[in-house]
């Protein structure tokens, strides 16, 4: 078992988990925060990205231990008092979401580049997302999205 | 006029999935609940002689198998043919074959225990080839139904032999497209609840086609429909994909339900659903068409063979919809199409976005610029000369004029967008002379029944309930995929009642709730369900309007406006006061109407003769062009895709961002159908295993799509308004296909267009192990322990270090496996079997600094690809190893994956190492007994073996820094943009004195059995002048070092002269940067 002490979303947590426990499942079972998706295990498609210490990670490559003392911020967190973000707003206005399912993966992704970069270039948003796979949108929307967002 | 319907809103269920609490299947936990996992064959063909789960039971968490013996109902199914298993019974045809499924309490108990299930087997040879599938002397794959032949189609018209005779030139063509698969992002999942009311069971989960799924679980459980309550969960993508695996997927769980008492949870891995979950049908096809000198077409052979792997499935719709459409959208008097479905043992073959389209306009509208080419006559020419018109005839003899036949008017828009008669031009110069990009454009255009036309049983159901406050439901017996039908139907009603959209709530379909509104297919989704709607909702309109009409001084419904939340007279009469929708319906309500309403679409006649392949096939068509420009590099085969402009007839728009989305995405999943996505199964086992090495398109792998919407409104359509899903998939690949033509001369016959397909004309394989070759009958086959048949994390526990001494001293006394990053080590403790256990360096901060003095730079092992990417000394002194740094994996992989880890993994396609090899950097390896140097090109020994002891942390990486100045050139080939496993690289660095290579370094990456300098090329370089035909001079010596080394491999015929030509463009570079 691993004992670790882990900030989701603001909120402190001591927990104590299998080895074997990604903070993908962390995430989704032990904390219930579902938001965050499982599409491969293997850290190719983005559904489990979240931001840990600042950075983009696939949640599904990241084991119990190496997650201790993280700060880890999830899609459960753009949305603040009933308001969506901007980016989520974004999102929603340009077509971005058709299933849905790299969704979440997609804003904290974004969220990532644009916290470091308010005003990236077209070339700096798709390297930021390069590791995000989508079926249905194309990309496209997506990328006006981010777009918006960051004007 | 429109209000709500052809404008751009939000979608209605954006808000639940842009925040995370969309529900999906997999995100079901319910109290009680049971975890599944499935135990699949572990060969593709042959009868099962033992199965053994004593160790099963075992497993502490084990709580029920199920198999063959246990299905209460039907023990086959399928959606004609009853031809599958969804638990074999003692045969196995295909690889995704399930021999029992087992439930327990936690996820971790019922893989463990499906990997203890034993099972022996006589192996059968099976047959991979539809083509010696066919021949009568092969073996029968299910002899009760006395022919391989699934179904055949056969079209007649007019007279074939005539029109070849009557032709001037006649040419035989044969196509070949392969296996594809959706490769949505969720995964399939499915929750079954027992439910005492019903004394069923209820079924969440991922599922497209609820009454499908229904039907097939009441069956299987041997239960009344009404006993099955199909509740969809949010749907994370389908394509037509979540039919039959999910509606076998219920069936285990509800056979486990049963079996327990409680509710049961199956999630697949992803490559659970790569093995198992059906793909698209690979096609034969062989074309003979004859034609004029002027380019008209006189008469059309086709024959094609349809791989439907190991059972029919949905092989008869799919093949059908080819027979009526292979010819493209042209008139012929003379055509004789075959189509026939037939067993292997594949994975089995079924629905997907397109469903028999694909394949046939791949190939005929590559056959079309031929054939103009041969006429010597434009691409735009041809199809103006042959293509349909108001009035035409089809090859099954249905004439075109109930709706607008808008052929051409797609074609001329897509073209003039894409500014295609220019470009053509523009590129045919530019690729006459001798340069490494070639230009090529292409288009292609088809015709597409819309709906489920002759073969099916098609209408569909709506409720539109308006409740005493004026706020709405609306249900339909169709299902949201992520497509936006929710928002469109939601538009429709709100259009049709003059009603906000945020006035009505969609109900997640129910089958208990709903009539069979037919599967989500055919994209009949807008234009069946948009009627539906329209029915209901003007149904409930008339009632309302019949209790208010007094009061507008109205008689007939036709005199009123239903806008913005009100009604009123259309010639507004001062003195009479609009009424809100709200009193209106309240008033309604009062007055004991019902304000509820069932809508029903019946599509409207087609026919069809089963003999001759004539008739109404479908009740209207939409048209579609697809233009593609393309840049291509000669030297690796790589094709770039700048822009696609897709121009669809989608008779009206309804929802405009749901409709550009449809476009997007079918464009690129087009895209990847043509050039990426390359299902690789071998002798019947699936080798294509998870996204790693299936690849679909990342949002780098397409330039730009242009979408052009056409609106000819349909007479049949909601609004006008017909279909558009699979239209924006179909056309993609021929447009680059003749693109590709253009560009370098090269006709290619088969998809997809690998860089091997490209380059060389044909794809390369890697052989299967003679291990691996079927075997003969006689063969016994037993698995004991098989290896984790679902792989995942177990067996390991973390020890974590309080620092690097804490870890060596850790390192010293135990056997362990150095943890930093992870990305390399988590994807191979997935693969593994056998505890070990894992020394977690990943929090030692004294690993993660860089630091810079006048000599050297020195990089922690702990270091990130993103800290070094960063690092603005790197960059300076070292630029060959932040580019290749920069290339590695995804953003999210260069956060986690280290430096340290990529060099110790020595993975052979490791991009850090070939530039530290360059640099001369020497590796510094740390244990309690003190510190080694290795230099870089020492440390590695072979793939995935280095220098390293088993007490040893590989520390620092010491560069020394280069005291001259260096030019740099660095190239990796992928097959897609970003996320690639590298196929090869290089990197060269070179300094001069004066005018001549003083010091030469060529380092190649994924080509060798490890990345090494090449020097007996750089000395052919040193002390002379760098020019072309020096450049030219190492072409022989450099083909020579590389076929010594890897001149058997079977991708050396690839590798060899693609690295030659990289490594000419990347000395090039050197001289184009020199000025």
């Amino acid at each position: 078992m691993v004992k670790l002490k882990i900030n989701v979303n603001g909120k402190d947590h001591n927990l104590e988990v299998e080895d074997t426990m990604r903070l993908l499942d962390i995430l989704r079972d032990v904390l219930g925060l579902t938001g965050t998706k499982e599409g491969c295990g293997v850290g190719e498609c983005g559904a489990c990205t979240v931001i840990m210490n600042g950075d983009a990670v696939n949640s599904c490559m990241v084991l119990a231990t190496q997650a201790n003392n993280a700060i880890i911020e999830t899609v459960e967190n753009l949305e603040r008092d009933n308001v969506l973000s901007k980016l989520q707003n974004a999102f929603v206005e340009e077509g971005a979401i058709q299933c849905g399912f790299c969704t979440p993966g997609m804003l904290m992704s974004a969220k990532a580049l644009l916290d470091k970069n308010p005003h990236p270039n077209e070339e700096q948003i798709k390297e930021a997302l390069e590791g995000n796979l989508c079926r249905c949108t194309g990309y496209i929307p997506i990328l006006n999205a981010v777009k918006k967002a960051a004007e | 006029m429109d209000n709500i319907i052809g404008k751009k809103v939000k979608r209605v269920d954006a808000y639940e999935k842009v925040t995370g609490k969309a529900i999906y299947g997999d995100d079901i936990k319910l109290v009680n609940m049971l975890y599944a996992a499935v135990r699949y064959t572990d060969i593709p063909a042959g009868k099962i002689t033992k199965i053994d789960y004593s160790d099963a039971v075992k497993v502490p968490g084990f709580v029920k198998i199920a198999l063959y013996k246990d299905i209460p109902g039907q023990k086959k199914l399928g959606p004609i043919r009853s031809d599958q298993f969804a638990i074999v019974n003692d045969e196995v045809f295909f690889s995704g074959d399930v021999i029992a499924v087992v439930a327990a309490e936690t996820k971790e108990s019922a893989y463990k225990a499906t990997d203890l299930i034993q099972v022996e087997y006589e192996a059968i040879e099976g047959i991979y080839d539809p083509r010696i599938a066919i021949k009568p002397e092969a073996r029968l794959i299910h002899p009760e139904y006395k022919s391989n032949v699934v179904i055949h189609y056969p079209l007649r018209k007019g007279n074939i032999e005539k029109g070849f005779s009557a032709s001037d030139h006649i040419i035989e063509r044969n196509y070949k497209t392969g296996f594809h698969e959706h490769a949505y992002i969720e995964p399939e999942t499915i929750t079954v609840v027992p439910d005492h009311v019903s004394k069923g069971y209820s079924v969440y989960g991922s599922i497209q086609n609820p009454f499908t799924t229904r039907k097939v679980v009441a069956l299987f459980m041997g239960l009344n429909m009404n006993q099955i309550n199909i509740c969809c969960s949010t749907l994370g993508g389908s394509f037509g994909g979540k039919d039959d695996t999910v509606n076998y997927m219920a069936c285990r769980c509800a056979l486990l339900s049963k079996l327990t008492g409680r509710p049961v949870k199956l999630t697949y891995t992803r490559e659970n659903s790569l093995k198992e979950s059906y793909k698209r049908h690979p096609y034969y096809m062989n074309y003979k068409v004859g034609f004029n000198n002027d380019g008209k077409l006189k008469a059309m052979k086709i024959n094609i063979i349809a791989d439907s792997g190991a059972y029919s499935s949905q092989t008869f719709f799919v093949t059908w919809r080819s027979v009526v459409q292979a010819t493209g959208p042209y008139e012929i008097e003379n055509v004789e199409t075959d189509i026939k479905g037939v067993y292997t043992n594949n994975t089995y073959t079924a629905a997907f976005r397109g469903f028999g389209s694909p394949q046939v306009i791949f190939a005929q509208e590559s056959l079309m610029d031929e054939i103009a080419e041969i006429c010597g006559i434009s691409a735009h020419k041809i199809r103006k000369l042959n293509g349909f018109k108001q009035g035409s005839k089809t090859a099954s003899g249905q004439i075109l004029n109930k709706h607008t036949v808008s052929l051409n008017e797609v074609i001329d828009k897509a073209l003039e967008k894409a500014d295609y008669h220019n470009k053509l031009i523009e590129y045919k110069k530019h690729n006459e002379q001798t340069n490494r990009y070639k230009y090529g454009i292409g288009f292609s255009c088809s015709y597409r029944g819309c709906s489920l036309g002759a073969e099916g049983t098609d209408a569909t159901s709506a409720i539109v309930s308006v409740q005493a406050d004026g706020s709405i439901y609306i249900l339909t017996g169709l299902n949201e995929n992520g497509q936006g039908m929710r928002t469109t139907f939601s538009q429709v009603a709100a259009e049709v009642l003059g009603t906000d959209l945020e006035k009505i709530v969609f109900l997640n379909p129910q089958t208990a709730t709903i009539t069979d509104g037919g599967p989500t297919v055919a994209s009949r989704g807008t234009l069946m369900g948009g009627n539906a709607v329209i029915d209901a909702a003007e149904k409930v309109k008339m009632r309302i309007f019949n209790i208010i009409k007094d009061d507008l001084k109205v008689h007939s419904i036709a005199e009123t406006v239903w806008k913005d939340g009100t009604i009123s007279r259309k010639d507004s009469k001062d003195n009479i006061k609009t009424i809100k929708f709200e009193a209106a319906v309240e008033k309604a309500y009062w007055s004991g109407e019902n304000l509820s309403a069932y809508g029903w679409f019946k599509a409207p006649n087609v026919s069809w003769d089963e003999e001759t392949g004539q008739g109404n096939a479908y009740f209207t068509y939409v048209y579609g062009a697809h233009v593609a420009d393309i840049k291509v590099d000669t030297s690796t085969g790589k094709i770039e895709v700048t822009d696609i402009t897709a121009a669809h007839d989608v008779g009206k728009v309804l929802n405009k961002l749901g409709a550009e989305g449809q476009v997007y995405g079918g464009v690129m999943q087009g895209f990847g159908y043509a050039v990426l996505e390359d299902y690789n199964i071998q002798d019947g086992i699936v080798k294509s295993e998870n996204f790693d090495n299936y690849l679909i398109p990342t949002i780098k792998d397409i330039g730009n799509i242009t979408p052009i919407l056409i609106e000819n409104e349909d007479d049949d359509g909601p609004f006008g308004a017909k279909s558009l899903g699979e239209p924006t998939l179909e056309l993609t690949s021929a447009a680059i296909n003749n693109a590709l033509k253009v560009a370098t001369g090269i006709q290619s016959y088969e998809l997809p267009l690998t860089l091997e397909k490209v380059f060389l004309g044909k794809n390369l394989k890697k052989p299967s192990r003679q291990s691996q070759v079927a075997v003969h009958d006689s063969c016994k086959i037993h698995y004991k322990y098989a290896d984790k048949l679902t792989l995942r994390i177990t067996d390991i526990k973390t020890r974590t270090p309080k620092d690097l001494k804490d870890a060596l001293e850790k390192l010293s006394k135990q056997e362990l496996k150095v943890l930093s990053g992870g990305t390399d080590l988590i994807i191979e403790s997935r693969m593994k079997t056998g505890k070990h256990t894992l020394l977690d360096i990943s929090h030692l901060d004294e690993l993660k600094n860089i630091k810079v003095n006048e000599n050297e730079i020195r990089i922690g092992c702990g270091c990130t690809f993103t800290k070094i990417v960063n690092d603005e000394n790197i960059k300076k002194h070292f630029p060959l190893l932040n580019k290749a740094c920069s290339t590695i994996g995804s953003l999210q992989i260069r956060n986690r994956g280290t430096i340290g880890g990529n060099i110790v993994n020595a993975a052979p396609c490791a991009d850090s190492y070939p530039p530290l090899i360059a640099y001369n950097a020497v590796f510094i390896l740390t244990s309690k007994k003190g510190v080694r140097k290795v230099s870089a090109d020492k440390f590695i020994i072979k793939n995935y073996k280095t220098d390293i002891q088993n007490d040893e942390i590989l520390t620092e990486v010491v560069i020394p820094i280069p005291q001259k100045k260096y030019n740099f050139s660095y190239f990796q080939l992928g097959r897609r943009n970003a996320v690639n496993i590298t196929r090869i690289s290089i990197g060269i660095l070179i300094s001069f004195e004066e005018d001549k290579v003083n010091e030469c370094r060529i380092v190649s990456g994924s080509l060798f059995h490890k990345p090494m300098r090449l020097g007996e090329i750089e000395e052919i370089l040193i002390g002379k002048k760098l020019t072309k035909e020096l450049i030219n001079t190492i072409e022989e010596p450099l083909k020579k070092l590389i076929d010594d080394e890897i001149g058997k491999r079977w991708s050396s015929v690839y590798k060899m002269p693609v690295f030659v030509n990289m490594t000419r463009d990347a000395l090039t570079e050197i001289i184009e940067q020199r000025g």
